[in-house]
């Protein structure tokens, strides 16, 4: 994180680089709290956030499941990283989504749950961060942003729309960044509001004409107009929010631009530094969903440490086919993605927002698509959760056979979200086991 | 009231000693149930009361003593008339079911009719309608959130976007022209080289990369050369002609020229003696793993031993290419066993059977039909079209003209005038903003086609457009055609001969197929076939046959159409002396081989266990889940789907059998201990007996004699489609005997069948049931059981065929409607 352009955004009194710079210090950030009700809706829930990470290429399983299930299990090497936040994480293990199957190609179904992706007939379907953002509309400037580290733009994203269209992943840190906090142009902003202005009209027209309707109707049916005449204010309201955003200057910072790395070999330089966006998108309140992706796939022969570069291309190197050399490299890869990892829970837990800890209000889900990597198994993945209020520090262990539908945490996630649904992809209940703190 | 107190006497006397406050057996506790069958949850349980007296199971046979059978038809009877009359009394008030929006399915068909788009692709832009069994029309099911309505505008507009030309002149077509290396991505496929090789004068021509390196560009496309193939499209596979990349959206139509071959020892080629299937896939060029959609495309083709032209039209989205399909081939996969390597299949004694390509040619995108393209004109009609777009001289004039003539063409019903006006005045609106005429005129059509107008149905109540609505929408999922719309504007839409002469004429439209994928996706739960893959540790022979699933898809679609064209009788639900069959399907019944994709009426041998959807593959599939088979959920489809008298939910606190897949017992003892407790019995003994005749059939409906297991019995071994060894046991034999509850006993699924064909009327009403339902809405309701009966009746001495059920169906008052009361 040293690689910091000179500031080029007018300064506030707050130094925020220490932060960015990720010092590791603990401070309450007034600022936070400023910029908040300045930007964002009042809202007197406090605000839920979600980061959805995928690493695609996924973990050695038997460093990273622990031993023993509930409260009490005997931590992995993997976890034993992330102990002093042992009470701020649940593992699972007995996790997967069904009938997804196709090895990597199933790295686009990681928030689906869409079955078969290399099938005829396949076509993905929304994932978790559009499913929310389609429920809980626009709460802040962008619903949703996703990020991606050493992506394939064109293939790669965890975010997909209904009918199957990718939205794609932005791997650059300099452009989020001026998407959070430069301004955009006037004839932008008037592009937008022109938009919305016409979608506007199209619902003044169809709610005037809907009103007449209602005259032709008995009285069981007027609960149906009902519904729809509520779907119009609805979406009225939204369209009101979403020109407020377009007219709001965006919160400015001290921060300065970072510098985006293009190296593809400092794979974990960028994937901290985008947990760092991630981050900051967060405490400025520009996004609560954000979706990484962490192309794994796509990288070729990378620095673990300083001293020590991969023998092989990521791909490559997790089909380590049971080469000692090979495994002994992987588990110094996953060590170190548990150790970014620690490092981002720390900085969450080290801000606070309105007197809690921002890792309370964030949900951090990490998993992968790919249960063992080396033969491509879609089963059993490992994930884990941690912060967002849960009742975390513990193993919750499920079937290693019949595994528990994946989509069972992320309706306990929407939930967690003040997302009323009780299904989701697969999903047709919360997970068993997962309650909130 | 004398009706209320004969009903309070009856139950004092032979049911309060299960069912008082104490006892409450079943939950029913008939102390606390008051009789008030306004109330529809109040009548919903009377109705059960009355349904398990009139079945003679309640109150049981050990506990009924004293009960003459008068009493019990006198008592079914009074209570009966006081539910009828409560239901009927609320149909009239409220009709049978609410106003309902369109399902995703219906606005994508409405859309591309009304559009003139018949490929348009909208539908995964709206949310998944609820089910409710299976069907997503069920009009209680079917409600409208934020959500919905604004994926209703976003569809309008891509659609009215997609259906307007923004150009004088349609984008030239391009062409591309494959042969040599260029006809594949690479030199070679994953799978060793016995998946693909070049070949000439049928052997291999090897080609590595160094002597690709040195090839001229003429060698490397030399037209002598052909691309043989020998494996199916699955992961991890790509085979596009090398660098093809679709420019634009759109239709590209294929030449190639292809034949069928047999790979013999050291890659020689020899004709085939059986034709090999093949289709194309669209897909994005993204290498062996699959981004976006993968889309089968240009329909199935036999390529036969002599080398033929053929020519198909494929649709691609920008940027898109297309790769060879072969159906039905081996499906190499890597090995872990042992490092990393894939082992083809070994060779049958004939041979691999494979393609081999000489040439293959690209054009488009194709504008089919004159330009501008006909949706384009249903938008402006014919004003002039420039480099700019669309553009008018007298909006005043067009405005009005182009507006009314596509809401008369859009709506099911006439649209007031001063609807009509308060669209008008927002075009008008638009364009004094500055819009262009063709976003003023999308502006105002995008509006409508997410009004009620557009998106409800209502219930018709003998009203002629609403009934005219209900009949498109029923048998061709779409709005009235202009036949039927003038019908119903001339008011004869709810003429009994109008409306028979109607429903032959619609079941003779092309678009009569979409009932019958509709209806067969929602009744039959078709649309869930591929749910389940196969588990090949126990049915490596299955390993991703696509083609096969392909095939039992087309089967049941098939049966179907045959059913309701050929105005078949019910019992072929059960039993037919006939099916469809392909190639692969014959193989997989075990019939005398036929040659070809295409399915075509055969007839079965009198001892085939085939014959009727009950024991179609796609239904044996359904009802499996990959691994194993189970008689209770095999018995409950069936009760369901076939038979009607679906059991009541399973009890929540008992968990379901968990097969052994070991080996070491077989479902039927786990069953048995299951229903060992009385209560689980009870209900077990409805649907088991069905299930447990149709054990024969493996988790693809294959004929089995016995169980295979994991660890248990005879060992099998052998090498997969995929190139994999395998090991299972023939576990334990399959025990396929039963009685039903009336007492009648069968030993095997055909003794089943002859008990089940007499049974007609029970067939036909289960039938009515679920076509009533996907036609109006509605579940047949207790009001509704006369009607139904009616139906029966009326169809009785034909034997209850299909088409006749539907005519019925359509004439009847449920069909129509009760005038409304208000």
């Amino acid at each position: 994180m040293n690689s910091m352009k000179s500031p080029h955004i007018a300064s506030t009194a707050l130094d925020r680089r220490r932060f960015l710079r990720g010092a590791g210090v603990t401070l309450a950030l007034p600022w936070l709290e400023g910029m908040r009700a300045l930007f964002a809706k009042e809202t007197t829930e406090p605000p839920q956030r979600m980061l959805l990470i995928s690493n695609n290429l996924g973990v050695l399983p038997w460093h990273f499941f622990p031993k023993g299930a509930g409260p009490d299990y005997v931590a992995s090497p993997y976890l034993e990283l992330l102990a002093p936040f042992r009470k701020d994480f649940s593992v699972f293990s007995g996790l997967s989504h069904p009938n997804v199957t196709g090895g990597h190609s199933t790295e686009n179904c990681f928030l689906t749950a869409a079955m078969d992706p290399t099938g005829s007939g396949f076509r993905n379907t929304i994932s978790l961060d559009q499913f929310a953002v389609e429920r809980l509309g626009q709460q802040t400037r962008f619903p949703s942003l996703n990020l991606g580290v050493n992506i394939d733009k064109a293939n790669r994203s965890l975010s997909w729309t209904r009918d199957g269209v990718l939205l794609p992943a932005e791997d650059k840190p300099s452009a989020l960044f001026r998407r959070m906090f430069v301004q955009g142009t006037p004839a932008e902003v008037e592009g937008q509001l022109r938009r919305l202005r016409e979608r506007g009209s199209v619902l003044d027209t169809i709610a005037s004409d809907m009103k007449g309707f209602q005259k032709q109707l008995g009285s069981g049916d007027r609960s149906r107009l009902d519904q729809y005449l509520t779907s119009v204010r609805e979406l009225e309201d939204r369209l009101h929010t979403a020109g407020e955003w377009e007219q709001k200057p965006k919160p400015s910072t001290t921060e300065t631009e970072p510098e985006d790395i293009t190296d593809p070999a400092r794979f974990f330089d960028k994937f901290s530094l985008m947990l760092e966006m991630a981050r900051l998108a967060f405490e400025s309140d520009s996004t609560r969903i954000v979706t990484l992706m962490v192309d794994g796939f796509a990288t070729p022969a990378f620095q673990i440490s300083a001293e020590e570069k991969s023998l092989n291309d990521y791909h490559n190197l997790s089909h380590h086919g049971q080469s000692k050399e090979k495994i002994a490299q992987l588990e110094r890869v996953d060590r170190r993605q548990m150790e970014v990892l620690r490092t981002h829970l720390e900085r969450l837990s080290n801000r606070s927002e309105e007197g809690s800890r921002l890792l309370d209000r964030t949900m951090v889900l990490y998993g992968s698509n790919l249960g063992d990597a080396n033969v491509h198994n879609t089963d059993n993945l490992p994930v884990l959760l941690a912060g967002g209020g849960f009742r975390h520090g513990q193993h919750l262990a499920y079937d290693g056979i019949r595994n528990v539908p994946l989509c069972n945490l992320f309706v306990s996630m929407l939930q967690r979200m003040n997302v009323e649904t009780d299904s989701f992809g697969s999903g047709r209940t919360t997970l068993t086991g997962l309650e909130a703190g | 009231m004398a009706e209320e107190q004969a009903i309070v006497a009856f139950l004092d006397r032979h049911c309060m000693e299960c069912h008082d406050e104490q006892t409450s057996e079943g939950d029913l506790n008939l102390l606390d149930l008051a009789f008030a069958p306004d109330d529809a949850a109040n009548r919903a349980r009377w109705v059960r009361v009355h349904d398990r007296i009139s079945s003679g199971e309640m109150p049981p046979p050990e506990k009924a003593d004293g009960l003459t059978k008068e009493d019990r038809a006198k008592l079914v009877h009074l209570l009966g008339g006081e539910l009828h009359v409560a239901d009927r009394t609320e149909i009239e008030v409220k009709g049978r079911g609410p106003l309902r929006r369109l399902t995703r399915v219906e606005y994508e068909n409405r859309l591309r009719d009304l559009l003139a788009m018949p490929h348009l692709d909208i539908r995964d832009k709206l949310p998944e309608d609820r089910d409710s069994h299976g069907f997503t029309k069920v009009s209680r099911m079917l409600d409208l959130s934020r959500v919905q309505l604004e994926a209703w505008l976003n569809a309008a507009e891509a659609a009215l976007l997609a259906a307007t030309a923004v150009s004088d002149a349609p984008v030239p077509p391009t062409s591309w022209r494959f042969t040599g290396t260029d006809l594949f991505p690479g030199l070679e496929t994953f799978g060793e080289r016995q998946a693909m090789f070049f070949a000439k004068e049928d052997r291999m021509v090897p080609i590595d990369g160094n002597r690709f390196k040195e090839m001229t560009p003429e060698e490397r496309r030399d037209p002598e050369l052909e691309m043989a193939l020998f494996r199916s499209a699955t992961w991890p596979y790509y085979g596009y002609p090398r660098g093809f990349r679709a420019p634009h959206d759109g239709a590209y139509h294929v030449r190639f020229s292809g034949r069928a071959v047999r790979q013999l020892n050291e890659f020689r080629l020899v004709p085939a003696t059986e034709s090999v299937a093949m289709s194309f896939r669209s897909r994005q060029p993204s290498g062996p793993d699959v981004s976006g959609d993968v889309r089968e495309t240009g329909g199935w083709m036999d390529l036969g031993a002599e080398p033929k032209v053929f020519e198909t039209t494929i649709r691609l989205k920008k940027g898109e290419t297309f790769e060879y399909s072969p159906l039905g081939l081996p499906v190499p996969f890597i090995r872990t066993d042992g490092g990393f390597f894939y082992s083809f299949p070994p060779m049958p004694p004939d041979g691999h059977p494979g393609i081999a390509i000489q040439w293959l040619e690209v054009a488009g995108p194709v504008v089919e039909g004159e330009w501008p393209p006909a949706s384009h004109r249903v938008l402006y009609d014919d004003l002039p079209l420039t480099k700019g777009g669309v553009t008018s001289g007298n909006p005043a004039v067009d405005v009005p003209r182009l507006l009314r003539r596509f809401v008369e063409r859009a709506a099911v019903a006439p649209v007031p005038e001063e609807v009509i006006a308060g669209y008008e005045a927002r075009i008008h609106e638009q364009l004094a903003a500055g819009a262009t005429f063709a976003e003023a005129m999308r502006h105002g059509y995008g509006a409508f086609l997410s009004s009620g107008h557009f998106v409800f149905l209502t219930e018709p109540k003998r009203d002629a457009h609403a009934i005219a609505a209900r009949l498109s929408h029923f048998l061709t999922g779409t709005a009235p055609d202009e036949t039927l719309r003038r019908l119903a504007n001339e008011g004869r839409a709810s003429e009994p001969d109008v409306l028979r002469a109607e429903v032959s004429r619609l079941i003779g439209d092309d678009r009569f197929d979409r009932f019958v994928v509709d209806f067969t996706d929602q009744w039959l739960n078709l649309r869930r076939l591929r749910r389940d893959q196969s588990d090949d540790r126990l049915y490596p022979e299955y390993r991703r046959d696509d083609y096969l699933v392909g095939s039992m898809e087309k089967e049941t679609r098939a049966f179907f159409t045959a059913m309701v064209k050929e105005n078949l009788p019910v019992t072929t639900l059960v039993d037919s002396d006939f099916t469809y069959v392909n190639d692969r399907l014959a193989r997989h019944y075990g019939l005398p081989p036929v040659e070809g994709s295409t399915m075509r009426r055969v007839a079965l041998p009198e001892a085939s266990p085939y014959g009727g959807i009950m024991t179609q593959a796609s239904v044996l599939k359904i009802t499996s889940n990959g691994t194993t088979t189970s008689p209770v959920v095999r018995g409950v489809w069936t009760m369901e789907k076939i038979l009607g008298s679906p059991p009541p939910p399973p009890p929540k606190s008992i968990p379901a059998i968990e097969p052994d897949i070991r080996g070491a017992t077989t479902v039927r003892e786990l069953l048995a201990k299951h229903t060992e407790v009385k209560s689980c019995a009870a209900c077990h003994a409805h649907f088991d007996p069905v299930g447990f005749a149709l054990e024969n059939f493996d988790i693809m409906g294959a004929w089995r004699d016995d169980y295979r297991g994991m660890e248990k019995g005879e060992k099998v071994t052998g090498i997969d489609r995929a190139g994999h060894p395998y090991t299972y046991y023939i576990s334990q034999p399959v025990d396929p005997s039963g009685e039903l509850l009336d007492g009648s006993k069968f030993g095997n699924v055909r003794e089943l069948k002859a008990i089940l064909r007499n049974e007609p009327r029970l067939l036909a009403r289960n039938l009515v049931h679920h076509l009533a339902l996907y036609a109006t809405d509605s579940p047949v309701r207790f009001a509704d059981r006369p009607e139904v009966e009616a139906i029966l009746d009326r169809t009785a001495d034909q034997g209850y065929r299909v088409r006749d059920l539907i005519e019925e169906l359509v004439v009847s008052e449920l069909f129509a409607g009760l005038r409304s009361e208000q």
